[in-house]
């Protein structure tokens, strides 16, 4: 990240036009009320914006975007500020808009499988929501219970489910959206078949906040699963849990979940959550699906068979949902745990073809050891998704730099396996410094050609996703 | 977008970029236990367990936000007089239910209190605050006002041979006093004695910017009661057993399931709580500090089962408001809290609410009357203690 100049201070004409705009109160403008929006779950990044709006309705999204166009201040769209890539720091200061209190599920329709939320909605509630009505909301990232939908729209959020039921982008049926000029526009419908336009929807998902702001999101449910079923299985090393992967999905399984951890992140969840898990196994692989109950029953044993075949040293099944969702729970925290072993967690999030994974394990095992920087991975393993995580404490010397030397050596070697630097994080602030080596010139320009089209003043999200 | 200064775009693919300007090792002013500081990696976990950032949704009023505060003050890139820093470090109900659902195991209640230690310096006191740290400092007016009010009766120095000492708790002797009574009817004669010249625990001055007299109060009481402290409120409790230790203190529901349990002769016999001719439907409050604190969740809700059809209510778990101090300090915020937990009480038409702990007892009892429920506020040892058919529940004080 580059140290950038803070040019926009706003006017106090602006700033009552603001708190006319949304209400005083839902205008913060003192140091200590914008000081909890200067960052996100980002570590490293921070900026304190000079204002924090908190909208309540589109009307108001509208007219503040509109005034930021006309005015020339930069506004950061925030929902529940979970995201990996410092999407919504104020790198140059300008207004944070923060969607949280635009959360009403407006209708969840188990005659169109679909349901449609504000943008403040968190994932979770949603998926709650739905569930109670029989239906399966299927992204379901890490972060769900923080993260917002429109939050998961705007960074096209991944999850634990990916492999067989894909990620945000692939449940996005229509969005409401306002542009920085300030008009709502409609993209997509309620339709599952509708190709009238170029697919807005899919452009504004994963845009990062750079091209409109999501107000109402219809997304696609599914009939919920008859059963789930979970199972876990040890082995020495990642490298063996990639090869198990490998020839499961080769087996023509496609299961819901298939999810690994190596031994620093299996200790640091059982510090957490206290499962029982084996402490001393080199890599965890949690698989499991769902469906009618003989589907999973056949698809777990066929599981478990390959585990056993490629050397697993235990195998082991949950009981019942109960244990399933505890282990599932587990998972997604290994992140926050892993904050256990010291002070600074810096997360990524490569992502290399299936058949890759297990080579991609142990490149990165070389550089963190060339490096010689504390580096625990997980991720998704159906997805050919890892989340290599260095730990270091700051005052150790120049260890942060050590971190950001071997993330570098990473990304480049994940790219070199034909990979990308992001699966589901994004790009946001954190990332651009490889967008280029990613993307080409010739795409990045165009990338900002798009932007000014949505854009024309580059208010919204400046600076981000390389806009 | 031509503005942008120094694109990571124009970089050489291998170089690694500068670092970027960071707060992560600055001067710090000793305000916290910089461990404890550095735990939290801002995933924002605790953002929909927490009772104030449900209510506004606002990043401020949210653990994590409060501390990216607490950080702010520690680098002083806050002034210790921040109207933001007053408000919040006093907005927070304290209820830890955050901690509950951490991943990284930050000690946010500890956090709190040196925070409040700190903030709560000089004109920043409230004075309802110090009124109430001054009120329980004096133990020969709490035991008067426990005697006046016929809390159990204190049985001289604390007896070796006792498995529990049973601690009164300032507010419950003199608000509650059947609360300790009943107490005594759950168990055979002997197996608990009430020392006398039990002072205040101290919870409520760590809750309020007095940590250190707080941690001096517990020891004294610890002292006293050597052994093991058996109390009625989860408040107390977890102070203590920050204090002095968890395996020194037990919490009335879990240890009548222990006691019980390996002392079958000694349960009493439980009949059934009935109400117009049929088994009752009673739901549950739990106490923030006794779930959160310290980790005990499930044994209330066996012994209400053992005796009546038990209701879980959606927000059992959550702080109702009360908050130690918190429904005096800010009655407002308090009642909106409370407000939840009252809907669902008269949407499941429960007969009793059950309480483990006194504040949260006096805050039912005051919400439920204020609603005009038909719904009567119990504390666990009195529903008990009528279902063993020795005592007639007195609910209204």
């Amino acid at each position: 990240m580059s140290t950038v100049e803070r040019t926009h201070t706003l006017t106090d004409a602006v700033l009552a036009e603001l708190a006319g705009i949304v209400g005083p109160a839902n205008l913060l403008v003192s140091d200590g009320d914008v000081e909890p929006y200067a960052r996100d779950a980002t570590p490293l990044f921070r900026a304190r914006p000079d204002a924090v709006v908190l909208p309540t309705d589109t009307a108001q999204v509208s007219a503040v975007l509109a005034l930021a166009t006309r005015a020339g201040f930069p506004v950061i769209p925030r929902g529940g500020g979970s995201n990996l890539a410092a999407m919504t720091v104020a790198e140059r200061g300008g207004v944070v808009m923060v969607l949280t209190r635009m959360n009403q599920i407006r209708e969840i329709s188990s005659d169109e499988l679909l349901a449609v939320v504000q943008p403040g909605v968190t994932t979770a509630e949603l998926a709650d929501a739905a569930a109670a009505k029989g239906l399966l909301y299927a992204p379901d990232p890490g972060s769900r219970t923080v993260s917002t939908v429109a939050g998961n729209v705007a960074t096209c959020a991944g999850g634990l489910r990916g492999l067989k039921y894909g990620v945000t982008r692939n449940y996005v049926l229509g969005l409401e959206a306002v542009l920085p000029t300030g008009e709502v526009i409609r993209t997509g419908s309620r339709l599952w078949k509708d190709v009238a336009g170029y697919d807005l929807t899919r452009l504004l998902t994963g845009s990062e906040g750079t091209l409109a702001v999501i107000t109402e999101v219809t997304v696609a449910l599914l009939p919920m699963p008859a059963t789930v079923g979970t199972g876990v299985a040890y082995f020495d090393s990642l490298a063996d849990a990639g090869t198990a992967v490998a020839r499961i999905i080769g087996l023509g399984v496609l299961p819901a979940t298939l999810e690994f951890l190596d031994n620093r992140c299996i200790n640091a969840v059982e510090d957490s959550n206290h499962l029982g898990l084996d402490r001393t196994a080199g890599a965890l692989l949690l698989f499991g699906d769902d469906g009618p109950d003989t589907h999973v029953a056949t698809s777990l044993d066929r599981m478990a068979a390959t585990c056993d075949v490629v050397g697993a040293r235990a195998v082991t099944r949950a009981r019942d949902v109960v244990e399933s969702d505890a282990l599932m729970a587990a998972r997604r925290c290994s992140l926050p745990a892993l904050a256990r072993l010291a002070p600074i967690t810096m997360l990524e999030d490569v992502t290399v073809p299936r058949p890759l994974l297990a080579r991609m394990v142990d490149t990165i095992d070389t550089i963190a050891a060339q490096h010689h920087v504390v580096c625990a991975t997980f991720g998704h393993a159906g997805d050919g998704n890892l989340h290599p995580t260095i730990v270091f404490d700051p005052h150790d010397g120049d260890a942060r730099h050590r971190a950001e030397a071997a993330f570098d050596k990473v990304f480049h070697a994940a790219m070199d396996l034909g990979g990308t630097i992001t699966g589901e994080h994004g790009i946001g602030a954190a990332k651009r410094p490889w967008m280029a080596a990613r993307l080409g010139e010739d795409q990045l320009a165009l990338l900002r050609r798009v932007k000014s089209a949505f854009d024309p003043a580059g208010i919204l999200n400046p600076g981000k996703l390389g806009s | 977008m031509s503005a942008e200064p120094s694109s990571g775009a124009a970089a050489p693919a291998t170089t690694t970029p500068p670092p970027p300007p960071t707060d992560e090792t600055p001067t710090r002013r000793g305000i916290f236990d910089p461990a404890l500081l550095d735990a939290c990696i801002s995933c924002g976990f605790c953002l929909p367990v927490c009772p104030t950032y449900t209510l506004t949704h606002d990043e401020r009023s949210s653990p994590r936000g409060r501390i990216t505060l607490m950080r702010a003050l520690e680098t002083g890139r806050l002034d210790d007089d921040d109207p933001t820093l007053q408000e919040q470090a006093s907005f927070c109900l304290g209820c830890r239910a955050c901690e509950s659902v951490c991943p990284a195991g930050v000690q946010y209640g500890h956090l709190l209190e040196q925070w409040r230690d700190h903030q709560w310096r000089g004109r920043h006191v409230p004075p309802i605050a110090l009124a109430a740290r001054a009120g329980v400092r004096v133990t020969p007016a709490i035991t008067a006002a426990g005697r006046l009010r016929r809390a159990a009766r204190q049985t001289g120095a604390a007896r070796p041979d006792a498995t529990a000492h049973l601690m009164l708790g300032c507010a419950e002797r003199a608000l509650f006093p059947t609360i300790s009574r009943s107490v005594l009817r759950l168990l055979p004669p002997g197996v608990v004695d009430v020392p006398s010249g039990q002072g205040c625990c101290g919870a409520l001055h760590a809750h309020n910017g007095a940590s250190h007299e707080a941690e001096t109060l517990a020891e004294e009481l610890g002292r006293r009661m050597p052994g093991t402290i058996l109390t009625t409120a989860g408040g107390c409790g977890a102070h203590l057993a920050s204090v002095l230790g968890r395996q020194r203190v037990q919490e009335l529901s879990e240890f009548l399931l222990a006691y019980w349990s390996e002392h079958p002769d000694a349960e009493p016999d439980l009949g059934e709580i009935r109400v117009d001719g049929r088994r009752a439907r009673i739901g549950l409050q739990e106490s923030c500090h006794l779930r959160n604190g310290m980790g005990v969740s499930a044994p209330a809700r066996e012994l209400i089962a053992r005796v009546a059809d038990y209701v879980e209510l959606p927000s059992a778990g959550s702080c109702c408001g009360s908050a130690g101090t918190y429904s005096v300090l800010r009655p407002q915020d308090s009642r909106r809290v409370l407000q939840t937990h009252l809907d669902e009480v008269e949407a499941a038409d429960l007969d009793y609410l059950v309480t483990v702990n006194v504040v949260c007892h006096r805050q039912m009892i005051g919400g439920l009357r204020r609603s005009r429920s038909r719904t009567r506020a119990i504390h666990l040892a009195e529903l008990l203690a009528q279902a063993a058919g020795r005592s007639t529940p007195d609910t209204r004080d």
